[in-house]
C-alpha cells in the first residue's frame, strides 16, 4: 500500500515536471548579465520614492534616478576625477533662467522637448504641482520655508514665475537639490498624489524603478527616451548589504561591480586588488566634538579654545580614518562653496592647551561627561583617543555610552555636556549649513553656541545675491566661529566608492549620493 | 484528544493576549522617534509633530493599544511606516523565503543529528560519541551572527564554494515559475534545472548556519533519550531472542527514544525563528527575518509587533501538535 503511494506521488511528479518543463520563463544555460548592467551594493533599502519626503542615502539615489530638477550643479574635472561642488549650476529641465532687479523674481524657461516617462510633455504646470508638493510635504517643507518663496506660477506653458519674499542665495542650491524634482503631476494626480508617490515615481529622469524591496535589492531599467539621451548603463541592481564584511568580500570577489559604504581599514586591501578601483573624495559630511557653551567650564571661550589644542588632529585621521578622511578646518567642510580655514590658529600643541587651562583658572584640570553614541566604530576609536590626550593635559573626560537612538534624543534635550557628530549638509551652501547648527535658533545647534555677531553675519550673507561679497561674509562668521570653538573640529569623511575597473564615469557629488546616468561599463 | 486540542487552543488566548501587550509595550519602550525616523534628521520639529500625529503616536498610549488591539481582532497587523504597505502583505511576500530556509535548515538538523545521537549512544564513549559532543557543544555555543561572517569568509571569500550571499537565486537567473513560492519545490515542479541549483546552492549555506544550533541541541538530546532507553529490560530482550540490532535499535529503542526528541524538536522551532532574523540580515536572504531587521532600524513599531505575535501564535500551535503527536508515540500520555 506505502509502495503504492508513493509510486502515485512520483509519476504526478514526473507529469508536473513534464508539463512545466516549457514554462516560460524557465532559465536556459545561456542566461547572464549583459555589460550593460550594474550591480552595486548599499547599505540600506530606502524608505520612499516621494521627492519631498526622501531623507536617507538610497532613497535620493532612487530620486536622482527617476526624476530630473529645474537646474543642476556644475561638474568639473578635478585631478581626472568628475566631481560637482563649485557651487555653479547648469541648466536641466530649466533651459535658462533671470532674475529681477530686486531679485525678487525668479523666471525659469523650461525645455520645451522634455517629456515624462509616461509620454506626457513638461510643462510649467508639473513645475507648479511639484513646488507645491514640497510645500505640502513633512520632511522637505522647511526647504520651501527656506527658499522664501511666496508663490509660483506658471505665466506660460513652459515659464514659470517665482516670487519671494525677499531674496535669498540658497534658492538655486535648494531647487537643484533632489526635494525639489519636477513631477509629472497628471499621472501622479491620476493614481492618487502624494500617497502614490510613496511607493511610485512619475519623473522624467533617465532611469524608471522595476523592482524594489528595501530588505533585498531594486532593479533600476534605463528610461531608452531620456530626453538627454538613452542611459549607457541599461540595467542598475542596487543590493542591499547590511554587513560592510560582505559588501567588501563581494566587491573583491567581483561578484559585484561596485559598492558604497566600505569600512575605512578594508579599503588598502581593496586599492590592492587590481580590478577594483577606489575613489576616495572629501564629502560633505562632518564630525565635530561639540561642547555644550551653557555648561561650566565650556561656558569659557578660553577652556574651549584650549581644549582646541588637545586635540590629536592627525592622529584621528591616520588612525582611526586610516587617511579615509582629512582634518577639519573650519565648522563647513573644505567641499561648501565660501569655506576657509585662514582664522584657524589650532594645531596638536598640549603645551599651549596646559597654559591655556592654567590662564582660565583649571591649572588643576577639571572633570566632565562625554556622551558617546553607538553605531559607528570611528566615533568610539575617536572618544578613547581623545579621552588619553585630554588626560595629558590634566582634563578627565569620563565616557557615557547610549545605544543610537537613545543619544540621538539626549542631545536633541540639550543637555549633553560634550558629544561627537556628523553632519552632511544636502544643499550645498553655508547659510544652509550654519543656519542648521550653530545659529542661535538653529534647531540641530545642541551645543548652544549663541554669537548674535555670527547670527548678523548669517543673515547678511544670506540676502546677499554677491558671491564674493557673500563668501567674504560667510569668511568673516567662519572666523569668528573658529575663536569662539563652540566645537573641536574631528575631521570631514572623504566618501569612498570603489568600482570594478570596467565601471566608467563615476562622478563625485559632495551630497555623497551616486548619480547613475554618467556612469556606464565596459564590455569584459 | 479532539476535547484536548481544543481546550488547549482556548488556553493560548490569554497567552497571546499577554504577547500583543509586552510587544505593544516593548516597541514604545524602544529609545527613538518613529515620527524623527521617517522626516529625516534634518526637518524641523514641527514636521516631526505633524508626522507624529498623523502616525497616531500623539494619542495617549491606551488609546492606541485599542485601536492597535482592534485591528488585530480584524486581523490588521497594521501598516509599515518604512514601506507604506500593510504587514500582512509584505508578510505574506517574503514568507515562501523564510519558509524555504527554516524547512530546509530543519531537516538538515533532524537528519544529521536524529542519526548521530543514535549512533553516538549505540557506541558510547567511542570516537563518533566524541565527535558528536563536541559538535554539539561547538554547535550550541556558537554565535549565529560570527558563524555566518565565518561561513562566508571560508566559503565564499577563500574557498569560493559559497556562491555570492546575495539571495536566493543566481544573478541574472529567473526564479522558477512561481506555484508554492519556495524555490526548490517550484524548481522541480516546473522542471528548470538550472534554477533547482542555483536555488539549492543558495539555500545551503544560510540553512546550514540557521541549523547548527538546532542540531546541537537535537542531537545531544536524542543520545542521551537513547542511552537511556537501549539500558531497558525489553532492548536486552530483543537482543536475546536473536533480533538484529538495527531493528532493536531502529524501531524498538527508537520509538520509545523519540518522544523528548520531538518535545525539544518543538521547543527549538523559537529559536530557529530567533536565528532567521540573525541569519537572513548576514546572507541578505529576503525573508521575514531581513524584513523585520529592518523594520527595528527603522523604528517601525507594526512589523516588529506583528513578528512577535506571528512567531508566539505558530510556536503555540507546534508546540500544541508536538504533545499530540507525544500522544501518538506514547500512549500512556494519550489524551482523553
Amino acid at each position: 500500500m506505502r509502495k503504492q503511494l508513493i509510486g502515485g506521488a512520483a509519476a504526478a511528479l514526473s507529469v508536473a515536471v513534464l508539463a512545466g518543463g516549457c514554462a516560460a520563463n524557465a532559465n536556459q544555460d545561456s542566461a547572464g548579465s549583459g555589460a550593460s548592467s550594474l550591480v552595486i551594493g548599499y547599505s540600506e533599502g530606502g524608505s520612499v520614492l516621494d521627492p519631498a519626503e526622501a531623507n536617507d542615502l538610497t532613497s535620493d539615489t532612487f530620486v536622482y534616478a527617476a526624476y530630473d530638477q529645474l537646474v543642476q550643479p556644475k561638474v568639473e574635472e578635478r585631478d581626472g576625477t568628475a566631481v560637482a561642488d563649485s557651487g555653479q549650476f547648469d541648466p536641466m529641465l530649466a533651459e535658462s533662467w533671470e532674475t529681477s532687479d530686486d531679485e525678487r523674481t525668479w523666471t525659469f524657461h523650461l525645455r520645451d522637448d522634455v517629456t515624462f516617462q509616461s509620454g506626457n510633455p513638461l510643462t510649467a504646470d508639473d513645475v507648479v504641482y511639484s513646488f507645491e508638493h514640497v510645500r505640502d510635504s513633512s520632511s522637505a517643507s522647511f526647504m520651501y520655508e527656506l527658499a522664501n518663496i511666496e508663490d509660483v506660477e506658471a505665466t506660460d506653458e513652459h515659464t514659470v514665475t517665482l516670487t519671494l519674499s525677499q531674496p535669498t542665495s540658497l534658492l538655486l542650491p535648494l531647487v537643484s537639490q533632489y526635494s525639489w524634482s519636477i513631477i509629472d503631476s497628471e499621472t501622479a494626480e491620476a493614481n492618487g498624489g502624494a500617497e502614490w508617490l510613496a511607493r511610485n515615481t512619475a519623473g522624467s529622469g533617465p532611469y524608471t524603478i522595476e523592482e524594489w524591496d528595501p530588505a533585498t535589492q531594486a532593479v533600476l531599467q534605463a528610461n531608452t527616451d531620456y530626453w538627454q539621451g538613452a542611459p549607457q548603463l541599461e540595467q542598475v541592481t542596487m543590493k542591499f548589504i547590511s554587513e560592510a564584511s560582505n559588501r567588501v568580500q563581494l566587491l573583491d570577489q567581483g561578484s559585484i561591480d561596485a559598492a558604497i559604504e566600505i569600512p575605512a581599514k578594508d579599503i588598502e586591501t581593496l586599492q590592492r586588488n587590481e580590478d577594483l578601483a577606489v575613489s576616495s573624495e572629501p564629502s560633505n559630511r562632518i564630525l565635530y566634538f561639540a561642547l555644550n557653551t551653557e555648561v561650566e567650564p565650556f561656558d569659557d571661550p578660553e577652556v574651549r579654545e584650549a581644549l582646541s589644542y588637545a586635540i590629536p588632529y592627525d592622529q584621528l585621521v591616520d588612525d582611526v580614518m586610516y587617511g579615509q578622511a582629512e582634518p577639519l578646518r573650519s565648522a563647513l567642510p573644505s567641499t561648501m562653496p565660501g569655506h576657509t580655514d585662514s582664522g584657524n590658529p589650532y594645531s596638536y600643541d598640549p603645551d599651549k592647551a596646559r597654559e591655556l587651562l592654567r590662564e582660565a583658572g583649571y591649572e588643576d584640570g577639571f572633570e566632565f561627561t562625554f556622551t558617546l553614541g553607538s553605531g559607528f566604530q570611528d566615533w568610539n576609536d575617536d572618544a578613547v583617543l581623545i579621552k588619553a590626550a585630554l588626560e595629558d593635559v590634566g582634563v578627565t573626560m569620563n565616557i557615557e555610552n547610549m545605544a543610537r537612538q537613545q543619544f540621538l534624543e539626549t542631545i536633541k534635550e540639550g543637555s549633553a555636556e560634550a558629544f561627537i557628530s556628523k553632519w552632511t549638509s544636502f544643499v550645498n551652501d553655508p547659510g544652509y549649513h550654519l543656519g542648521f547648527l550653530l545659529a542661535t535658533d538653529a534647531s540641530s545647534n545642541y551645543g548652544h553656541y549663541s554669537n548674535p555677531e555670527v547670527d548678523e553675519l548669517l543673515d547678511q550673507a544670506r540676502d546677499e545675491q554677491d558671491a564674493d561679497k557673500r563668501d567674504a561674509l560667510y569668511a568673516e562668521a567662519q572666523d569668528l566661529i573658529t575663536a569662539d570653538a563652540p566645537w573641536l573640529y574631528l575631521y570631514q569623511y572623504k566618501q569612498v566608492v570603489v568600482t570594478s575597473t570596467a565601471v566608467r564615469g563615476y562622478t563625485f557629488y559632495p551630497d555623497e549620493i551616486i548619480r547613475f546616468y554618467p556612469m556606464s561599463k565596459e564590455e569584459a | 484528544m479532539l476535547r484536548f486540542a481544543l481546550r488547549r487552543l482556548l488556553a493560548t488566548v490569554p497567552t497571546l493576549l499577554v504577547v500583543v501587550v509586552i510587544s505593544f509595550a516593548l516597541t514604545r519602550l524602544l529609545p527613538g522617534d518613529p515620527a524623527r525616523a521617517v522626516v529625516g534628521d534634518q526637518a524641523p520639529p514641527e514636521a516631526v509633530e505633524r508626522v507624529r500625529a498623523e502616525m497616531g503616536l500623539d494619542q495617549p498610549l491606551p488609546v492606541q493599544f485599542v485601536s492597535y488591539l482592534g485591528g488585530l481582532l480584524r486581523g490588521d497587523l497594521g501598516t509599515a511606516w518604512h514601506t507604506g504597505r500593510p504587514v500582512l502583505e509584505d508578510f505574506a511576500d517574503r514568507l515562501p523565503a523564510t519558509l524555504e530556509l527554516a524547512l530546509v535548515s530543519l531537516a538538515i538538523a533532524v537528519l544529521v543529528a536524529v542519526p548521530l545521537g543514535i549512533a553516538s549512544a549505540v557506541r558510547r564513549d567511542r570516537p563518533i560519541d566524541h565527535f558528536s559532543r563536541v559538535l554539539g557543544l561547538v554547535g550550541a555555543s556558537m554565535p549565529l551572527f560570527w558563524l555566518g561572517l565565518l561561513m562566508i569568509n571560508v566559503f565564499y571569500g577563500m574557498l569560493g564554494w559559497e556562491p555570492a550571499p546575495l539571495g536566493r537565486i543566481g544573478q541574472g537567473l529567473n526564479p522558477p515559475t512561481d506555484i508554492t513560492g519556495l524555490y526548490l519545490l517550484d524548481a522541480v515542479l516546473s522542471g528548470d534545472v538550472i534554477a533547482l541549483g542555483s536555488a539549492a546552492a543558495h539555500v545551503i549555506w544560510p540553512a546550514l548556519c540557521l541549523a547548527t544550533g538546532t542540531l546541537a541541541v537535537i542531537s545531544r538530546m536524542t543520545r542521551s533519550s537513547m542511552l537511556e532507553v537501549v539500558e531497558q529490560d525489553y532492548v536486552r530482550t530483543a537482543r536475546a531472542k536473536g533480533m538484529p540490532e538495527t531493528v532493536v535499535v531502529g524501531k524498538h529503542a527508537l520509538k520509545n527514544a523519540a518522544p523528548p526528541v520531538v518535545t525539544v524538536l518543538g521547543l527549538q522551532l523559537g529559536a530557529l525563528m530567533g536565528g532567521a532574523v540573525i541569519t537572513e540580515t548576514i546572507f541578505s536572504w529576503p525573508g521575514i527575518g531581513s524584513y523585520v531587521t529592518q523594520a527595528i532600524l527603522a523604528n517601525d513599531y507594526a512589523p516588529v509587533q506583528a513578528f512577535t505575535i506571528i512567531s508566539a501564535v505558530v510556536f503555540s500551535l507546534v508546540n500544541l501538535a508536538v504533545d499530540l503527536v507525544h500522544g501518538l508515540l506514547d500512549p500512556r500520555v494519550r489524551h482523553a
